[in-house]
């Protein structure tokens, strides 16, 4: 009996790469794109490189998604490039003008919503809606 | 048992004595009573469903129909936080609707996204102008952290609560529903509107949004569209409340309480720096270019009076000038504890004049006075008559009557309710050609009984007392600004 339960979780635990994030946008305005940005780590999150990006037409359905990830923590900052010029515009005083969001629906403190907010662990398919508008 | 209770009661007492260190006496002074002045920055707990006012003193005047709609913090404490300065109490929208001599009166909380989060965690977290906030605050724009609690301006059939530094939040003037953020253009949303626009005679509105050394200029049409907003640079980084306007010119007067260093809350930035003076921006309304500057004594302030220009350019408009910002900083915060004595002195109504040769100087009435207003037809243009709240002693934090300064005469006509009501901003609602033929339009709080009264006083007798007053039913914290619908 345990020698076949040690079996079937043998054969249904995720492989190394085989975790994903599907992401689901509700977006005010249905022009441009929303750019995602996913982080694997803190460190890339608060100041590094992205672990995967993604440009999704705010057309349709807004849905990106990230496949082959290792089980773990993620985050994801996002924005709505409503006017679809490349930037996330920014008004005479310098904040933000386009709608923008972060994994958890997190807000920030004065500032981009920090690691501690906007993590969420990942194993196997997880899916978050992200409210940008 | 008794008597053993009664020798450790006293043996308490004889220890308390033994410490009785200033700190001891402070945590003491916040177990008294609160003061009797306490209603008025007591927490509503509820919007205030519509209810009739009943008349209780005088006639109502023929002909005065119309809405009084103020705005003024409702709500500063909550278990697990508390706001600490009353300029920071969730924006509570009032409307006084006045109709056939019937009075009715409601009141609903703006529905900020402030208020929301801090209603589902039970605490104030969120930083403002003398609130420290905490880490659990949700920032992602300064509108997050709008109380919108300041003031009101009208525009169709919404009512806009005016905050500082974040956008206007239209409410419904039907039954004060909130419904969204003004964003007047896109590539302008969340910009500063501040609390005190200005109207010219052809229905423009002026407004500036404050960011450091910069300013946001906002001019917008009579239909509450953008016309244009420019930013300019500013003199210096200075704390501005309020600015004024003539036809032809902006004058933005910077006090000595400039930026600092970066920190919260809003407040605390600023260090009030006497020996810089007083400086007076002079921008002309057709090209924010051209622009002087005057130098004053230093004074602090947060209300102007609408200003005015002659024949030969002279520049002319009242200011409720204080000597520092002890109000502002301790004061406020004292006038929230409901207790104790409210540090700051008490402002006098000055009159600032810009001299076509480079030269200021300033005048002083002589009278205690805040919350400066007049006729609403001659802003901007020339006139004589200042309404203000007053009454304000140093053993009285909270204005206690109504008065008006009549700068040709150099006379007050002015009506005290004495200790049993704190008075709030009047409205001027005209009745005819002169700047005294109108009616005065105002609430208080009564204390002795404990509820909100609404008061018309004719602006030509104001020491003659209300001529109508009506009473609600229910106590309303204390007020900042107002506008009336006619």
């Amino acid at each position: 009996m345990i020698a076949l339960a040690a079996a079937l979780l043998l054969l249904t635990a995720p492989g190394p790469d085989d975790a994903s994030v599907v992401l689901t946008f509700e977006t005010g305005a249905r022009t441009g794109s929303v750019m995602v940005a996913l982080y694997d780590s803190e460190a890339d999150y608060e100041g590094g490189a992205a672990v995967a990006q993604a440009m999704v037409p705010a057309s349709g359905p807004v849905v990106a998604r990230f496949e082959n990830l290792p089980a773990g923590d993620y985050a994801v900052k996002a924005f709505h490039d409503v006017d679809g010029d490349g930037q996330m515009d920014t008004n005479p005083f310098g904040l933000p003008t386009e709608p923008y969001a972060f994994s958890n629906n997190a807000v920030g403190n004065m500032g981009p919503a920090r690691w501690d907010r906007a993590r969420f662990p990942v194993s196997g398919e997880t899916a978050q809606t992200i409210v940008i508008r | 048992m008794q008597a053993s209770r009664r020798s450790f009661l006293m043996g308490a007492a004889a220890l308390s004595a033994a410490v009785a260190a200033p700190e001891t006496v402070r945590a003491m002074a916040a177990m008294q009573a609160s003061a009797d002045w306490a209603l008025a920055t007591a927490d509503l707990e509820a919007d205030v469903a519509p209810r009739a006012m009943r008349l209780v003193h005088g006639r109502a005047p023929a002909g005065l129909t119309g809405t009084l709609f103020r705005n003024g913090p409702g709500k500063f404490r909550r278990p697990g936080g508390s706001a600490t300065h009353w300029f920071d109490g969730d924006g509570l929208m009032r409307a006084f609707r006045v109709n056939g001599g019937q009075v009715t009166l409601d009141a609903r909380f703006a529905d900020t996204p402030k208020r929301r989060f801090e209603s589902e965690i039970g605490a104030v977290v969120t930083p403002g102008f003398g609130t420290p906030g905490d880490a659990r605050a949700r920032i992602g724009s300064n509108d997050d952290a709008s109380a919108a609690n300041t003031a009101v301006m009208l525009a169709g059939d919404e009512v806009w609560a005016l905050w500082e530094g974040g956008s206007p939040l239209a409410m419904a003037a039907s039954d004060l529903s909130t419904k969204r953020f003004v964003t007047l253009r896109d590539d302008l949303k969340g910009m500063p509107f501040q609390a005190h626009p200005r109207y010219d005679p052809d229905g423009t509105i002026w407004n500036i949004g404050l960011n450091g050394g910069q300013a946001v200029v906002w001019r917008l049409n009579a239909d509450r569209s953008l016309n244009a907003a420019q930013v300019i640079d500013l003199p210096r980084a200075s704390y501005m409340h309020d600015f004024t306007a003539t036809g032809r010119h902006l004058i933005l007067v910077l006090q000595p309480w400039v930026f600092d260093h970066r920190g919260m809350p809003y407040a605390s930035q600023f260090a009030w720096k006497p020996e810089l003076g007083t400086q007076i921006l002079v921008i002309d309304k057709a090209d924010l270019s051209r622009r002087r500057l005057f130098d004053l004594p230093a004074f602090s302030y947060f209300h102007l009076g609408d200003a005015w220009e002659d024949a030969s350019g002279t520049i002319r408009f009242d200011v409720a000038a204080g000597k520092d910002v002890a109000f502002a900083i301790d004061g406020a915060r004292v006038l929230v504890e409901q207790r104790g004595s409210v540090p700051g002195e008490h402002a006098v109504l000055k009159l600032v004049t810009l001299h076509t040769d480079g030269r200021a100087e300033m005048a002083s009435s002589g009278v205690t006075a805040e919350f400066p207003k007049s006729d609403p037809r001659r802003a901007g243009l020339p006139r004589r008559l200042t309404v203000h709240v007053a009454g304000e002693r140093p053993d009285r934090p909270l204005p206690t009557g109504l008065a008006t300064w009549d700068w040709n005469s150099g006379r007050s006509d002015s009506f005290s309710f004495g200790d049993s009501q704190i008075m709030e901003e009047a409205v001027i609602v005209p009745r005819g050609p002169d700047e005294t033929d109108a009616w005065l339009v105002a609430p208080s709080i009564n204390l002795r009984e404990g509820v909100t009264e609404l008061h018309a006083f004719d602006a030509a007798r104001v020491s003659d007392g209300p001529v109508a007053s009506w009473r609600a039913d229910v106590a309303l914290p204390a007020g900042f600004h107002g506008i009336w619908a006619g």
